[in-house]
């Protein structure tokens, strides 16, 4: 399916990749997919979406405790204080036999997926691109089928307070196939 | 539930939210050290089957799960 996708969706994926690695997170999401096309001002779907008043910032903002960062952070700490651990303590013996870092060196560099709905919401894409006579999935085709699958994504734009159905309508006519 | 509840609840340990939160925790930190003791160990030398035995699990579970990022 990757081979029909224009360079900049191809992009958008990659990049919405790098956007959940460097926020810590393993499951990457429509959400990221969304920060991603609006961090790349993405041109098929970035005056869509200004005109929407969707930016990075409020985006990030509005994804902040959807995804649970996969190493030992803030929140790990006070709920092992609760058992009377110190993960200060812990942190400071183990670097003081194995060097800076080394607790989280230890924390598992799992693979990245996409998420169910991440998944899906390529599949609507196909669709959406199908269905409006594009011949290759376009970034708009991406956008609209995070608007369809309703996961991460969707619920962001949505807490953002956008108008979807006019963003739906702007991406429907922004490329003539 | 009021107040006094939730502090009750979080105190004794019985609030599930907490208690479950600091389970999760736990396991990040267990899972944490285990990786880094695994990597010591093989450094040093240790066959996949003397880790697997400190550790109490098969040695095709601890190989599975750390070949091939060490």
């Amino acid at each position: 399916m990757f081979e029909r996708f224009t360079k900049q969706a191809r992009l958008a994926v990659t990049e919405a990749y790098a956007a959940a690695g460097e926020l810590g997170h393993r499951q990457v999401g429509t959400d990221h997919v969304l920060l991603a096309l609006v961090r790349e001002a993405d041109p098929a779907t970035g005056g869509a979406l200004a005109a929407a008043g969707v930016d990075a910032d409020r985006v990030r903002a509005a994804m902040a405790g959807r995804h649970r960062p996969d190493r030992l952070g803030a929140e790990d700490e006070e709920a092992l204080r609760s058992l009377g651990i110190d993960l200060a303590a812990v942190r400071e013996r183990v670097e003081a036999a194995f060097g800076p870092g080394a607790l989280d060196k230890g924390t598992r560099k799992a693979r990245q997926h996409f998420t169910k709905d991440a998944k899906k919401s390529l599949e609507l894409a196909l669709r959406e691109a199908v269905r409006l006579k594009h011949r290759s999935i376009g970034a708009e085709d991406l956008l609209l089928g995070i608007i369809r699958a309703e996961g991460d994504g969707y619920e962001v734009l949505r807490d953002l307070d956008v108008d979807l159905a006019a963003l739906r309508r702007a991406l429907e006519s922004g490329r003539a196939a | 539930m009021t107040e006094m509840d939730d502090l009750a609840a979080a105190a004794s340990g019985t609030d599930p939210e907490t208690g479950l939160r600091a389970a999760l925790a736990l396991r990040r930190l267990a899972d944490s050290l285990e990786r880094l003791q695994v990597t010591n160990a093989r450094r040093q030398g240790w066959s996949w089957q003397a880790i697997a035995a400190a550790l109490e699990v098969s040695r095709q579970a601890v190989h599975k799960k750390y070949a091939r990022e060490l």
